[in-house]
């Protein structure tokens, strides 16, 4: 079996008051607070956005999502992109709530077999829930990255999958659906985590005392408590009321959660059945999960329809070239700019000549710095954030940034929406993998940078 | 180089929404063969500029606005250069004896793109980068600046109210109206720090001049005035990827001015010229000038201002005409039209804006992210 070496989690930096979507849908409020993308963040952005924190090499990147922003398309290749690997594996898991889970088990098996040293699994959502349905208050957005290999924190002693294609919610074309929520609960959720539960066990020789924590991803809270009732355990922070459920993300938050400190626990997800995972911490592992939930900012309802698109129009000019992209996946996508050997310059983009001596073809290229300082900047109200037509309302922040380590590049500084406070010369940003902006059908990626969270 | 200013046509600037650019074309070309006292048959080659290929392209774009064919016409496209551009063109030509009598002319039709600001520019911003309009591109420069040398707002408004009063005064202006320092700084921001008034216009407009060498100016009984230089650099369309760039200085009209003031043997402006037109496409940008025109030191073009150095009674009177914040920017035009403005100014007939005893001056284009100037000079004969 293997073990979970890393963990890293990315929650978006806004919050969306429930009582907000309360107000203007008139729906009863739940409490409490979700984590909203940002208008250029969906799964993979925010996968690579979780993942990047994780150091080290990577030879397999397994990614798991219901809400891949292509159909056809394969996520991982662009996260795997971003991130710079060198020839990894890629794969995705999606369609259900268990694809994350899914993933780590595979993960378990191919480094276990020996064939794979080390394994990312990343999980992200960001599932497009109809504004005013009852799942509006329910799902969150978020992703959490997790690195698998022979030795780490915590061991994988064992696991149990189980299948059982109904009840349970669905989304045939676009909207997220159930059939009946006390159905859902009882003889999908309940029955199936306990049967993968009471099989792990018996495969392991092993009672439920013999585990300190039970987690397990669930269609709502109440779900979650009720079923810890019913086993007799003490239910486990379920980050409801300040995250709220990230999709097949979840059970990756709930494993983050528990990675802090040492203890025998089993970690469940359900959907279309269950898989139940045994993980033994034997040394705690530090997670950024408390920094990314100390570090929020709160949205309006309306702003966060127009951060779904549902407001304003949307225009990019049109620049869709493919070819172009593909040419420039060194530059725009790993980052990488040029150092020149003649004067030393570091800049960005890669170019066949140097921009300060013009040597020609005497460059070596190399990967720039996440960081770095505000040189100049401008608040545009002329174009819009995405390089959209301007509305008036939501200005388009760039910055000329002076990397750490060298290199000036100029950015679009996201995650501001209407709050421009700490944009100035100087400020400390950092870089963000984001969507730039959306034409002709296709999603075109890239970096921008964000103030330091 | 010597090159006689023979004639010059210039339309009134403005929304001209029922002209297409051919109508201001005709307009403008007629009124500078007028000014010469020549027929069209009697231009034997003609530059003609347009930025935006929604305004035209080729040598089209002037053959069948006059329906003068079977000559020699480029179109010359140099970002917000492209007017000062035609002109160096067609100096060259007929001073190299290449051709008796050019033409160069500028025409654009900005409000065919609709009022609100210029298209995005295709070709500067690549994948991955985002765009930045054009005051969003200046606006850094003035960031940058207020960081640096502690200027404010309040010294960039001081631009717009000079130039507008200049401008309240020309009759071709598209805005003809002063205003106070008070109303700059309240005006809705498009860029920040860069508010409405400290914004060029967006106008339509086309502008021409009639060049010839001063022998034959002085054969066919012209009055002329003399372009005796003109400096031209390309600088990197992307300054904010090059690590050197200060955006406190651009680096393009640092060396096109050296390059005119070289030609001309000027080695210091402030005593050897009286006036001088820049491109004030924003308040920023016109303070920048000063610095990069060697008017005054690196930090002190904010002070020139304050002075009142450059108001049009001042030590060295900056746009007299009104500049680019009263006529607007018609892109390919305006290069033109400074040139014109020039030889009124050295030949006293700027009626109402006249600039004291002004016998030899400057004008600059700036375009692009900063990246094209071009700067000459023009003298009394």
């Amino acid at each position: 079996m293997a073990s979970i070496s890393d963990c890293s989690v990315y929650l978006p930096v806004w919050k969306l008051k429930r009582e907000e979507i309360a107000k203007a849908t008139g729906l009863p409020s739940m409490g409490g607070e979700k984590s909203v993308a940002h208008w250029d963040e969906d799964s993979i952005t925010m996968a690579v956005e979780a993942a990047r924190m994780l150091k080290g090499e990577f030879d397999a990147l397994l990614f798991a999502s219901t809400s891949s922003p292509f159909k056809i398309k394969q996520s991982a290749s662009f996260i795997a992109s971003a991130l710079d690997l060198d020839n990894a594996f890629t794969m995705d898991f999606s369609n259900s709530f268990r694809a994350s889970t899914n993933a780590l088990i595979t993960a378990n098996e191919l480094v276990d077999s020996g064939k794979f040293k080390r394994v990312l699994v990343v999980a992200a959502d960001c599932i497009p829930i109809k504004p005013g349905s009852l799942y509006e208050q329910i799902y969150g957005d978020g992703a959490v990255a997790i690195a698998v290999e022979k030795e780490g924190a915590a061991k994988i002693i064992g696991y149990n999958s189980s299948y059982q294609p109904l009840p349970g919610a669905w989304m045939l074309k676009d909207e997220l659906i159930s059939f009946d929520a006390r159905l859902d609960a009882i003889f999908g959720y309940a029955s199936s985590i306990q049967r993968s539960a009471m099989s792990l066990l018996g495969k392991l020789g092993m009672s439920p005392m013999d585990f300190d924590r039970i987690v397990a991803s669930a269609p709502d809270p109440k779900s979650y408590e009720s079923l810890l009732k019913a086993v007799g355990a003490k239910p486990q922070e379920f980050f409801f009321k300040n995250v709220g459920i990230l999709g097949t993300a979840h059970p990756m938050l709930l494993l983050a959660s528990q990675l802090d400190r040492t203890g025998r626990i089993l970690l469940g997800s359900y959907g279309e059945g269950a898989d139940v995972i045994a993980i033994e911490i034997n040394e705690p592992v530090q997670t950024n999960l408390g920094r990314m939930l100390e570090s929020r900012k709160e949205i309006s309802y309306g702003e966060y329809l127009y951060n779904k698109g549902l407001t304003a129009n949307r225009d990019a000019p049109d620049r869709p070239s493919i070819a172009k992209l593909w040419r420039e996946e060194k530059s725009v996508i790993r980052f990488y700019g040029m150092k020149c050997r003649r004067c030393g310059t570091i800049s960005y983009p890669i170019s066949r000549c140097c921009v300060e001596c013009g040597a020609k073809d005497y460059f070596e290229e190399i990967k720039l710095g996440y960081r770095g300082k505000i040189y100049t900047f401008t608040i545009d109200y002329l174009v819009s954030p995405g390089n959209y037509i301007g509305d008036g309302a939501h200005p388009h922040c760039v910055a000329v940034v002076d990397l750490d380590g060298g290199g000036r590049v100029l950015f679009e500084v996201t995650d501001t929406l209407t709050d421009l406070k700490g944009i100035e010369c100087d400020a400390e940003v950092e870089r963000t993998f984001r969507l730039l902006f959306e034409k002709n059908n296709f999603r075109y990626y890239g970096w921008k940078v964000r103030l330091l969270r | 180089m010597e090159v006689a200013i023979i004639g010059c046509g210039v339309t009134k600037f403005g929304h001209h929404w029922d002209k297409d650019h051919d109508d201001l074309l005709v307009e403008a070309v007629y009124e500078a063969l007028n000014d010469a006292n020549l027929e069209l048959k009697d231009i034997e080659a003609v530059w003609c500029g347009t930025f935006y290929p929604f305004t035209g392209i080729s040598g089209n774009v002037f053959s069948d606005s006059l329906k003068f064919f079977g000559k020699p016409i480029s179109r010359v496209e140099n970002y917000c250069t492209t007017g000062m551009d035609n002109v160096r063109n067609a100096c060259f030509a007929v001073a190299s004896g290449a051709y008796d009598i050019v033409m160069a002319a500028g025409v654009e039709k900005l409000m065919d793109a609709g009022s609100r600001g210029i298209p995005p520019i295709e070709g500067i911003f690549s994948i991955g980068m985002p765009v930045v309009s054009a005051p969003g591109m200046f606006a850094m420069a003035a960031n940058r600046a207020f960081k640096e040398w502690g200027w404010k707002r309040e010294d960039l408004a001081l631009v717009a109210v000079k130039n507008h009063y200049n401008g309240a005064r020309h009759p071709k202006a598209h805005f003809r109206r002063e205003v106070t320092v008070e109303e700059v700084l309240k005006a809705p921001i498009v860029a920040y720090p860069l508010g409405v008034y400290d914004c060029s216009a967006v106008s339509d407009g086309a502008a021409a001049v009639v060049l010839t060498r001063p022998e034959i100016a002085k054969k066919l009984g012209c009055e002329y005035a003399v372009i005796k230089a003109i400096g031209m650099a390309v600088e990197t369309m992307h300054p904010w990827h090059r690590p050197s760039e200060s955006f406190l200085s651009f680096p393009a009209t640092v060396k096109a001015a050296k390059m005119a003031y070289k030609m001309a043997g000027i080695e210091d402006p402030r005593k050897q010229l009286d006036f001088g037109i820049v491109h004030d496409c924003f308040t920023i940008t016109e303070l920048i000038n000063y610095q990069d025109m060697q008017l005054c030191k690196m930090g002190e073009g904010a002070k020139l201002i304050r002075e009142g150095v450059t108001a049009i009674d001042g030590d060295f009177p900056i746009n007299p005409d009104g500049g680019l914040k009263s006529f607007g920017h018609p892109i390919a035009a305006s290069g033109v039209r400074m040139i014109a403005e020039l030889a009124k100014q050295v030949l006293g007939k700027a009626e109402g804006l006249q600039v004291k005893d002004a016998e030899a001056g400057f004008a600059h284009n700036l375009g692009g992210p900063y990246s094209v100037a071009s700067v000459a000079i023009v003298t009394k004969p």
